[in-house]
């Protein structure tokens, strides 16, 4: 019943994006979305768009794996483009419907949004398909971690996330096992409308938090039994290292950002 | 009632890279009245077949038949197995929901549509039924009871459906000595009065005990079935599976070593008294 669900999106593979420090592959993500919202035309998405082709042919994905991260967004896709086509000023008349014109200024903005939209996608999606949760999580604590003289708790929030993203596989088995539970005394899940639909979710979800809890206690047992006391001091498995391929990215991001800023101002 | 499975086989995820076939063209039939034991090495199929006796899997190819009719075919209504297959999981206390133990117990009964009178009675019946006072503990919420009461709840909750097929998955599992003593006692006083069962277990010994008939399975398909002495007769074929023999075969086969004439089919504590006791007398007239 619940085994067709994809558990993140992880890609498991060798190649250099996957081997790229997690710590550089957030900041490029950061980088080529400033880049995305610099890009004042559609001659300056171009760079964006050959560096995205170029990261994913390295990266070993297939390509049909991308594009599905898409697909959920048609209808917003499908919605900005309308908005746009209608709805925008401009002063050279392309069609004339009767009721509405379209102007060409609108139909080059409503590309102009879409394509952001689905580069913002393709390119997150990118970072989460080549990165696993745990190095994610685990490049994000490094990277906020100097925000510790503000106070802001890095490790703990890494930390909650690894777990969060650990007990995902468990917990949905364990639904599955009391679905079928109360399947077998005559439960039924599937059919009724929304009201029944919901309350039948009752003997489902409760037993599901108690043993949430249940967990959460042995959790939190078993790591203060192995002397868990916070971020402070401790060392980690995976020391996170860059390499020259993480500073040739760095470069290669740094020319791409000058060549879109330079394609918005001469355009 | 008569359960049949024909030729089934059970595939996860098929067509995935995680495909695994857990059970391989498995027939068997379960007749009235039997106390059929399933005993198998971790991930030998034993829970997979447990859960197409109650239709709750749907075997990738062959049949599953209720009385000879087919369970998966369309015009068959689902609650007639509900009724009568009654299906207990592992730790099955992990599934009570309810505020108290009789509304808990009652969500069975309820799902098949049953009057409001003849639901308490029910509840009633199978809550003194697994000995637990009606009175002390209809009220309570599940949540505050000892694991092995909370257990007795959820059996409960099964047993209010009043099937004539009772599937237990390892219902002794994580209990101590006392409360699985009872736990066993329970399930065979329901095989007493007509419910047949099947349990699966670890416990060779439970299976000598119990069981009028014993399945062992491994890795997928039905290896042995027979009487438990007919099983428990080839220790060697069971060690090589990973399994193990009841404590008294273990004992018979010491006494043999030692050139003791210790009969081979003795599996229950009680027969191997009258073996042993009549050894030993043997032993003191020869003196």
């Amino acid at each position: 019943m619940l085994n067709n669900i994809t558990l993140g999106q992880f890609y498991p593979s060798n190649s250099l994006v996957h081997q790229l420090d997690p710590r550089m592959k957030i900041l490029l993500l950061v980088a080529l979305i400033v880049g995305i919202f610099l890009a004042q035309n559609l001659l300056a998405f171009l760079p964006i768009i050959l560096f995205l082709i170029l990261a994913a042919k390295l990266s070993t994905i297939p390509f049909a794996m991308l594009i599905k991260g898409i697909k959920p967004l048609r209808f917003i896709l499908i919605f900005t483009f309308v908005l746009n086509l209608f709805f925008l000023q401009g002063e050279t008349v392309l069609l004339n419907l009767g009721f509405a014109q379209i102007k060409t200024e609108a139909v080059v903005s409503a590309i102009h949004y879409c394509l952001r939209l689905v580069l913002l996608v393709l390119a997150s999606s990118l970072l989460t398909l080549t990165t696993a949760p745990i190095v994610l999580t685990d490049g994000l604590e490094r990277l906020l971690s100097p925000l510790r003289v503000i106070h802001f708790p890095a490790h703990e929030m890494a930390m909650m996330m690894s777990i969060a993203l650990r007990f995902i596989p468990t917990l949905l088995e364990e639904a599955d096992k009391i679905m079928k539970a109360q399947t077998a005394r005559g439960a039924d899940f599937e059919s009724g409308n929304l009201l029944n639909r919901a309350k039948a979710m009752v003997p489902l979800l409760v037993p599901l938090f108690v043993s949430a809890f249940r967990r959460a206690g042995d959790l939190a047992m078993a790591m203060e039994a192995r002397c868990y006391h916070g971020g402070e001091g401790r060392t980690r498995l995976r020391v996170l290292k860059m390499g020259k391929n993480d500073g040739l990215s760095a470069l290669v991001m740094a020319v791409l950002i000058v060549l879109t800023v330079l394609c918005s101002r001469i355009y | 009632m008569q359960v049949t499975l024909e030729n089934v086989t059970h595939t996860y995820q098929p067509g995935s890279p995680f495909q695994a076939t857990a059970i391989e063209n498995v027939s068997l039939t379960i007749n009235p009245g039997e106390f059929l034991a399933l005993i198998g090495h971790t991930g030998s199929g034993k829970s997979t077949l447990a859960q197409h006796i109650n239709g709750l899997l749907r075997p990738t190819t062959g049949r599953v038949l209720i009385d000879g009719k087919d369970i998966h075919e369309k015009g068959f209504d689902k609650r007639e197995i509900r009724k009568n297959v009654g299906l207990v999981f592992q730790y099955p206390e992990h599934q009570l929901f309810e505020e108290t133990v009789a509304k808990d117990v009652a969500f069975g009964p309820k799902n098949l549509g049953l009057s409001g009178e003849e639901i308490d009675e029910r509840v009633k019946e199978a809550l003194e039924r697994v000995g637990l006072p009606y009175d002390q503990v209809a009220e309570k919420s599940p949540f505050e009871l000892s694991g092995g009461q909370m257990r007795r709840v959820a059996i409960a909750g099964v047993l209010a459906m009043r099937p004539k097929l009772l599937v237990l998955d390892e219902p002794a599992a994580g209990l101590d000595p006392q409360s699985r003593e009872d736990m066993l006692s329970l399930i065979l006083g329901l095989h007493r009065q007509g419910t047949a069962v099947v349990m699966v277990s670890h416990s060779m010994d439970d299976v000598a005990r119990f069981s009028t008939r014993a399945v062992v399975m491994e890795k997928g398909k039905v290896a042995m079935d027979g009487t438990p002495v007919e099983i428990f007769s080839h220790a060697e074929k069971l060690e090589k599976m990973g399994l193990d023999v009841p404590g008294i075969c273990r004992l018979g086969i010491l006494l043999r070593d030692h050139q003791l004439p210790f009969p081979e089919n003795i599996f229950r504590e009680q027969d191997a008294l009258a073996a042993i006791l009549s050894l030993w007398k043997g032993d003191r007239h020869a003196q």
